[in-house]
């Protein structure tokens, strides 16, 4: 067996064994955010380095290929800059870091497993794995009224998910005769006309839709998004959602053949992207409205995938790059913003811009690729995915989201108003922004802008990626 | 057709620095110049002196040229995505170009008066030179998904010159207002690309006025044509977008003359014009935009009959002569709307800029303020708000008068004498509502002029040299443009005849300058003659004014179509689910047993019982779909 082929994940798991035992040992959180700042640096190298390896392991259950080592240095990425915000970490108990980067670094490995397993039963564990890793994360969070009551809503739809998920896996294995995703690609376009079929792919995509919270999956985002610590937040809205964004490319490009499950997913976006963007006009904390947002662009997504071409495809891989930066500059401007770890309201980013002009330009630079305004790294993945859906022919499709993307400029550019126009409340201070801070601010304004301008190198490998899927 | 250059042509080296200056400028000046007021003024007008010489280098070394020249480069998204980008020097944008950096220059050499002193001094100059910069590459594109870009770009440097500016108009309805019409129009501008990009395969310019649209099924033009029109709609406040653009009049008043009256607003105009082979292959649309073009022009003449603030009777006048030119362009002659483009940049401009004097100086909009305060006392600037004042009611010999009579002169060659008709009452309101605002400037009712006052505002304080010089400029404009309507033809569309489109009417240009002088006198009884009570014809019928000054309430109808829509619909639904989970969370929190509450009060509140039904009976549904 090919063990280099491995190595991100071991690194993960080695990283996870040494927080259990900093857990056991005594309270110093320093040393546990240098310790977790050391591993996910360590782990973003060694995803890069294993970037060009393709192997089949464990049976051929697990497959490591471009597309699942793209979603690995992506995620390995997502980690790192959540763990990098984690600097103060106010919002969890001193005594629970250890746990805290414990539980954050299962669900990392266990992300990392499924975008590169290929049999339905590796592909479950590692979706459970990484849900009940978040589970009890959202619980760590102190002096949080109500927070048994978040989690078991959390839990409860995330266990309906994996209740219609399985029950899809057993439809889907009956009429295939296999779970082997390889075999299933070969036998499903002839059974998919069959209901059995159909209902079973449907059923068994419904972990995916909890985990990216397409409709009607979507319930917890708002609760689970404002329930948990910022950082927590931010993981949740960046990482997580990049992995299920992989996995259901992945396992719609088995069903391509299939008319009826396209417009299921029509149907879905529309509804999935209407519902988060009128929801978030009326939303007055900050990150149950990027919840919402979070939401409409589960929407936007599908559009990708549903077009079901290879243009769309590579075009919802770029859309959860895009996503992934653009969501984490709007995340770190509202942890810097909320030092102490509460949540902020929209009203609260109040004068951003004279408190700190560097953070209120990277955030206006996300909401802006966030409502798909060129030239940046929104604008590309927004025309990407939309012109695979005019490829294909759904012209209405597009329109309605063109719509809802008016929609959506509404309440990004209320969070402006307050950013940019509004004076801050009297005595509040400039905010403290480190070097760091600043060299980070400033490196993910050049990626939203430079991308935006220059894209072709990562569209070339969104697209290497998703033709390795056809 | 075109000849392509390249890049050491001198035409295209010309170009491309007369947009790159202001760009170059404007990040001069964020990046470090802004400490320095003069330094960043000094930066702004000279990037802008730059794309002036460049300008009218390039109108005077193509005045003769026989075919547009195109330089174009791809911008590579990826293998698959190429975009096209480019320049496109021809008539019109060439034209366009001179019209745009003529203002520009002329309104920045104004600003350094009216904005001496101003905290903001720098940043304001820095955002005019993005201003110039998006709005020159615009007139430049060669292809439409470039034109777009800019397009964009030149909306956010208004939204920013004015939101940055006043921040209680961003923060105002009226700012969200401004920015949501003008993008409600971008959406349809968008979806028109779309469509035109899947017809016709391009969005290049010169291939959609030509060949690629003969291609393309006649019911797509039509579509495609409509939906892009939305675009210019929405940036050139045509109804029933209209409403935006007095309220944007908040900003400084430069800013207004620059965007709000000759450049920006006519951008839309523009891209007609740009675009006017293809919208003519399709009749239907060209009679939809015919319709729009009269229903703005009237309606916006109406609202200027009662407003009293100077500034928005020239936003409302604005409109309505942006409706006027698509008339011109709709009825079929290219011409007549783009030398009223040009002509109407000019002495609107002036007009504004009249206007930003005689605010500075006596600190209102109000016009019978102003009379009180004694504003006829600023001379010059008087002397020029008359005379472009004529120039809009289309007096001759200035230069409204001979592009309006060729507007008429198109509409009179169409079948049906209403659109004619319509316009010759245009032409009177126009007339009237110039003259009313003239008059009660010029001639206030003696009981209630000031009497001398020892504040500081008063006769001494009108324009500068700097604000005077451009007024000079402008008006010099305004008395000469006309005559250049002939040469102007022939550059245009290679026919000196283009500047009487239609038959040969003689009656007509006395008709027109009757109707104007018709709307002249009538201002003068009501508000000129000694005896005047200075209350308009229309202030007389209550029901009629208040329909006038609530713009015909066409904003009550959007508030309260999307209260309903939104507010009471979706968003309330929305909004109530929210509150139900919280205060119904809460309250079954506190009924229940206390202390193991939190995972009670979830489970028993009865939300997340409704949401897990919601989600198996969507899953249920999903499932009978698949087996039906």
């Amino acid at each position: 067996m090919n063990w280099m082929a491995f190595t991100p994940e071991l690194t993960y798991v080695a990283m996870a064994a040494v927080f259990l035992g900093l857990s056991m040992a005594r309270e110093d959180h320093r040393r546990d955010f240098h310790t977790a700042l050391v591993f996910s640096a360590v782990g973003v190298g060694v995803s890069l380095a294993s970037a060009g390896v393709t192997a089949d392991l464990f049976a051929e259950s697990y497959r490591v290929d471009l597309f699942s080592q793209v979603f690995k240095v992506l995620l390995a990425c997502g980690f790192f800059l959540v763990v990098v915000l984690c600097n103060e970490l106010s919002g969890v108990k001193r005594r629970l870091h250890p746990e805290f980067y414990l539980l954050l670094t299962t669900s990392t490995l266990a992300l990392m497993l499924l975008v590169s397993s290929v049999h339905l039963l590796t592909i479950y564990v590692s979706l459970e794995l990484s849900s009940y890793s978040l589970y009890v994360l959202v619980y760590l969070r102190k002096n949080r009224p109500r927070r048994e009551s978040t989690v078991v809503h959390y839990f409860l739809i995330g266990a309906s998910a994996s209740a219609v998920m399985v029950f899809g896996i057993a439809l889907l294995y009956g009429s295939t005769r296999t779970m082997y995703a390889v075999e299933m690609a070969r036998v499903l376009p002839s059974v998919i006309s069959q209901p059995a079929a159909a209902i079973g792919f449907v059923m068994t995509l419904a972990g995916f839709f909890f985990k990216l919270a397409v409709f009607p999956f979507h319930f917890w985002a708002p609760e689970v998004y404002e329930g948990a610590v910022n950082q927590l937040t931010t993981y949740i809205a960046t990482a997580s959602k990049a992995a299920a964004i992989a996995l259901l490319v992945r396992l719609t490009a088995l069903g391509d053949s299939s008319a009826a499950l396209a417009q299921v997913l029509v149907v879905l976006s529309i509804v999935t992207m209407t519902v988060g963007n009128v929801s978030a006009i009326v939303q007055k904390d900050l990150k149950r409205l990027l919840a919402y947002s979070s939401v409409a662009h589960a929407g936007y997504v599908l559009i990708g995938i549903l077009s079901m071409n290879p243009a769309g495809y590579a075009g919802a891989v770029f859309y959860s790059a895009a996503l992934v930066t653009l969501k984490f500059t709007c995340f770190m401007v509202l942890v810097k913003v909320a030092a102490d770890g509460a949540n902020i309201t929209v009203d609260e980013l109040a004068g951003l811009h004279k408190r700190s002009p560097i953070l209120a330009l990277a955030l206006m630079l996300s909401l802006f690729g966030l409502c798909g305004i060129p030239p940046t790294i929104g604008f590309i993945g927004k025309l990407l995915v939309f012109t695979a859906a005019v490829e294909k022919g759904y012209f209405t499709l597009v329109l309605i989201a063109m719509i809802n993307v008016v929609i959506s400029l509404y309440y990004y550019l209320l969070v402006l108003k307050a950013a940019y126009l509004t004076e801050p409340k009297a005595g509040l201070p400039p905010l403290p922004v480190s070097a760091g801070d600043r060299l980070l601010a400033g490196t993910l304004i050049v990626l939203i802008v430079g991308i935006g301008f220059y894209p072709d190198p990562v569209i070339q490998i969104a697209r290497s990626a998703a033709a390795v899927l056809l | 057709m075109t000849t392509t250059a390249t890049l050491s042509d001198p035409n295209v080296a010309t170009t491309l620095a007369a947009c790159a200056a202001p760009l170059l400028a404007f990040a001069a000046i964020f990046l470090g110049a802004r400490r320095f007021a003069r330094l960043s003024a000094g930066l702004s007008i000279g990037a802008v002196t730059v794309s002036l010489a460049g300008a009218v280098f390039l109108l005077a070394a193509n005045w003769h040229a026989e075919a547009p020249q195109v330089f174009s480069a791809s911008w590579l998204v990826s293998d698959a995505v190429r975009i096209p980008v480019g320049v496109l020097l021809d008539p019109i944008s060439l034209l366009m170009m001179t019209v745009v950096a003529v203002i520009c220059f002329l309104v920045q050499i104004y600003s350094l008066g009216y904005m001496a002193g101003d905290p903001g001094f720098s940043r304001y100059y820095g955002f005019m030179s993005l201003f110039a910069w998006a709005m020159l590459s615009l007139t430049l594109s060669s292809s439409l998904f470039q034109l777009y870009v800019f397009w964009e770009l030149v909306g956010l440097s208004s939204y920013l010159l004015i939101g940055f500016w006043y921040e209680k108009f961003s923060a105002s309805q009226a700012g969200k207002k401004a920015f949501v019409m003008t993008r409600a129009g971008d959406v349809a501008f968008m979806l028109g690309l779309f469509v035109l990009l899947v017809g016709a395969g391009t969005l290049d310019v010169t291939a959609v006025n030509g060949p690629a649209a003969a291609r393309m099924n006649p019911s797509l033009i039509t579509l495609s044509a409509l939906l892009i029109f939305g675009g210019i709609v929405g940036k050139s406040a045509q109804f029933p977008l209209l409403t935006w653009l007095p309220d944007a009049m908040e900003g400084p008043t430069p800013v207004s003359a620059l965007l709000h009256s000759a450049t920006m607003v006519a951008a839309g105009v523009f891209l007609f014009a740009r675009l006017f082979p293809f919208f003519r292959q399709s009749p239907a649309a060209m009679g939809v935009f015919l319709v729009i073009g009269t229903v703005s022009m009237l309606l916006s003449s109406t609202m200027a009959m009662v407003s009293r603030d100077i500034k928005q009777v020239w936003a409302y006048s604005t409109i309505s002569q942006l409706g006027f030119m698509i008339m011109g362009l709709a009825a079929g002659s290219f011409f007549a709307g783009v030398f009223h483009l040009t002509t109407h940049a000019g002495f609107k401009a002036l007009l504004f800029l009249c206007s930003g004097v005689v605010i500075h100086a006596l600190d209102t909009n109000d016009m019978f303020e102003i009379a009180r305060k004694k504003g006829r006392r600023l001379k010059l600037a008087m002397i020029c708000m008359t005379l472009a004042a004529a120039a809009l009611a289309g007096i001759p010999p200035l230069s409204g008068f001979f592009s309006k009579e060729s507007i008429l002169a198109a509409l009179a060659a169409l079948d049906n004498p209403i659109w004619l008709a319509a316009a010759l009452l245009g032409v009177l309101l126009t007339a009237y509502y110039a003259f009313r605002l003239i008059f009660i400037i010029l001639f206030p009712r003696p009981e209630l002029v000031q009497p001398e006052s020892g504040r500081g505002h008063g006769s001494g304080h009108g324009a500068g040299t700097a604000m005077g010089s451009a007024l000079v400029v402008l008006a010099a404009a305004t008395l000469a443009l006309g005559f250049a309507a002939a040469p102007l033809a022939r550059f245009l569309s290679g026919d000196p005849a283009a500047a009487h489109p239609g038959p040969h009417l003689p009656w007509l240009p006395y008709a027109g300058i009757g109707l104007a002088a018709g709307g002249l006198l009538l201002a003068w009884f009501e508000f000129g003659r000694p005896a005047a009570d200075q209350k308009g014809f229309v202030e007389r019928v209550p029901a009629l004014a208040a329909l006038f000054a609530n713009r015909w309430y066409i904003d009550v109808f959007y508030a309260r179509l999307i209260s309903r829509l939104v507010d009471r619909g979706l968003a309330w639904l929305c909004a109530k689910t929210d509150q139900r989970v919280i205060d119904a969370g809460l309250d079954a929190a506190s009924k229940h047993i206390i202390r193991s509450s939190g995972v009670l009060s979830a489970l028993q509140s009865g939300m997340i019982q409704h949401r897990l039904l919601v989600l198996f009976a969507v899953v249920v549904m999903l499932g009978l779909y698949f087996i039906a």
